[in-house]
């Protein structure tokens, strides 16, 4: 059994508060990613999970047992550090023993654990190295390796990829990625980076602020997201937001205008300040002539290959349209774009939350 | 740019020649000379006699006698004694005082102490508390039921008395060294130890003395070569009595030329210990470049 449960967990330092009682279940071999910002408490509520950090309130079990009070060693954890934290002096296959010996099994035993896991992470030839002999990429694997040579109930990660230079952090990933199919390990991941999240994750955990904002599917984030914090965390580039009100079943916003899609019918007020959320892709170009279009200076394009970004000046707004690289204008014209109105998001600007529920 | 590079040799010249001069009247000079005085007669009573040059004799003589003899294995035998003891006690004191504690700091700052007073202020200081009626130590043994000890008074304990004295001077040194050493070690494996179960002890030797190592070796190191030319303690406490239990190296140069007034003997044997301390020098630099290879 190795289900995750955090019930309004609560991390304080003296005074500060940086985790505000975080809900959480995980269960046995999901894959859950703790996403957010720097700052945020989601290494603080990973290091708790670990016992790294003690928790001031709320409860924290793993497998069905309070483990508020039980020693890292006794929680059936095992943890994959950002720095690695490999022993320095000694070589790959030291490292991994002296993580075993806690578990005091026969030598045989040792070795057979090495050599399996060595060959699935492709350490072989590397086990008599020192770390500072290897590359980045090579002592996040030993650092997992060892993590996974005690057969643990729970992995944790502690941002893993964040010193891998981009290429590499793209292969690890997808090698991490493999391991969980094959382990079927619960899995904790933490990072703030969103792509990693969305390509591992069963489930995303958005927190800002020591709040958790967000638990769903990485489609769910995505198609769904219930707060504008959310909506322009998720998406790259972000999400567009635009200011507006409603009035007479018409989204108005200065120098913009729009009608209140259907589906909002009945879940707005009149005269209610709303925020309006649409991704760079739903923004489409369209004639003059058509409905709804509006009149946009084109700023700013960024070429990226395939596609173009065009950075627009709607009024006062500033908006990002994601286009066809064929489609691309150049900064100083003037187009006309249209918002793909089943693709809105609708929130509300007081609480920044969500209205499309 | 030429020009600037030229003109910059000469400046530095100048502002290295009072340092050179200082470096050569008290260091380079007296060691020419001495080395000069080695290989003569010079008697400090007879200060009209010419110094006549006697070859190796006095080098002979040094080496086949049992008193430097017996003053070289005394310096051994003290630089054992402190350097083991200053050893695990630095270490230990360094691994007490880097935990996050409150007064830690403080507690730090206080250890220090005894390693910035004047060697010979260390000795007058132990000189009362070794005093063999007057002393504190002795009250205390006694106010706790012990017989007194005859510490700078006995064979037995003088030199044991210097080696404690050199202990309480020295310790903080290692301590120091070990403590910043102790800080610079990156936490996170130890966190993964803490995870993974490993007990106290498999990580302090394990993970914390191997990467303390070249510290303590350099530290070690840096001990012997003063134990080696302890002085002051001595001088103030024993002067190298009773009899010769506590005559060291530097005691033996001391007695032979300005007790004995024989300054070619001592000429000779002041040569023969700076060969030792060369050699532990050399091996000093010898294990800092292997561990820069490994």
């Amino acid at each position: 059994m190795s289900a995750i449960t955090l019930k309004n967990v609560i991390k304080k330092y003296g005074a500060v508060q940086v985790v505000h009682g975080v809900d959480l279940d995980i269960d046995e071999g999901e894959f859950v990613v703790l996403l957010g910002p720097s700052g945020c408490g989601k290494t603080t509520t990973l290091r708790m999970v670990a016992g790294l950090e003690d928790v001031s309130g709320g409860e924290l079990s793993i497998g069905g047992q309070v483990v508020n009070n039980v020693a890292p060693k006794d929680r059936g954890v095992a943890m994959v550090f950002q720095n690695y934290a490999l022993y320095p002096h000694m070589t790959v296959k030291k490292n991994m023993e002296f993580a075993l010996r806690p578990l005091k099994l026969d030598k045989a035993e040792v070795d057979k654990r090495i050599n399996d896991t060595a060959a699935i992470l492709g350490l072989g030839e590397l086990l008599e190295r020192r770390p500072v002999q290897l590359s980045g990429g090579q002592r996040q694997r030993v650092a997992m390796g060892r993590a996974m040579v005690r057969t643990p109930d729970v992995f944790l990660f502690d941002e893993p990829l964040s010193n891998l230079d981009a290429k590499l952090r793209t292969q690890v990933r997808w090698e991490i990625g493999k391991l969980h199919q094959r382990l079927g390990t619960t899995v904790l991941y933490v990072t703030h980076d969103q792509v990693e999240a969305m390509t591992l994750a069963d489930k995303v955990v958005i927190m800002r602020d020591g709040y958790v904002e967000q638990v769903g599917t990485p489609e769910e984030v995505y198609t769904a997201p219930q707060s504008t914090f959310v909506a322009t965390f998720i998406g790259s580039p972000s999400m567009n937001m635009i200011e507006a009100k409603v009035v007479a079943e018409r989204l108005e916003a200065n120098g913009f205008s729009m009608p209140l899609p259907d589906r909002f019918q009945g879940k707005v007020t009149e005269g209610q300040a709303v925020t309006i959320g649409v991704r760079p892709i739903e923004i489409k170009r369209v004639a003059a002539s058509s409905t709804g279009a509006m009149q946009a200076n084109v700023e700013v394009t960024e070429y990226l290959g395939n596609e173009a970004l065009l950075d627009l000046r709607v009024g006062p707004h500033e908006l990002v349209a994601e286009v066809p690289a064929d489609q691309r204008v150049e900064p100083g014209k003037v187009i006309h774009i249209a918002l793909n109105e089943g693709a809105i998001h609708l929130f509300d600007t007081v609480s920044g939350r969500t209205l499309s529920e | 740019m030429a020009y600037i590079r030229k003109r910059n040799k000469r400046i530095f010249l100048i502002f290295l020649l009072p340092a050179m001069l200082v470096l050569f009247l008290t260091t380079i000079y007296p060691m020419l000379y001495a080395g000069y005085l080695s290989f003569r007669s010079y008697d400090l009573a007879k200060l009209f006699v010419p110094r006549v040059f006697v070859g190796w004799s006095n080098y002979g003589e040094i080496l086949g006698s049992s008193e430097f003899l017996h003053a070289l294995v005394t310096t051994f035998k003290l630089m054992a004694m402190t350097l083991s003891v200053q050893l695990v006690l630095g270490v230990g004191i360094a691994l007490i005082v880097t935990q996050k504690l409150p007064g830690m700091p403080l507690a730090r700052t206080l250890l220090m102490i005894p390693m910035m007073i004047s060697p010979v202020i260390v000795g007058l200081v132990w000189l009362f508390l070794y005093f063999p009626e007057l002393g504190y130590l002795n009250y205390f043994l006694s106010f706790l039921g012990f017989d007194s000890i005859p510490w700078i008074t006995s064979t037995d304990w003088a030199l044991w008395a210097i080696a404690i004295a050199d202990i309480w001077q020295w310790t903080p040194f290692v301590m120091m060294g070990t403590a910043a050493a102790l800080q610079s070690l990156s936490p996170e494996p130890y966190e993964a130890a803490m995870i993974d179960g490993n007990s106290r002890w498999d990580v302090f030797t394990r993970v914390t003395l191997p990467q303390l190592k070249p510290v303590l070796v350099s530290l070690m190191f840096l001990r012997a070569i003063d134990a080696f030319k302890i002085y002051d303690i001595i001088f103030v406490l024993t002067k190298g009595g009773p009899g010769d239990s506590t005559e060291v190296l530097s005691m033996f140069i001391y007695r032979q030329s300005f007790t004995f007034w024989r300054m070619g003997v001592g000429a000779a044997a002041s040569f023969v210990s700076l060969v030792i301390i060369v050699v532990l020098i050399t091996l000093f630099f010898k294990s800092l470049n292997r561990d820069q290879v490994s």
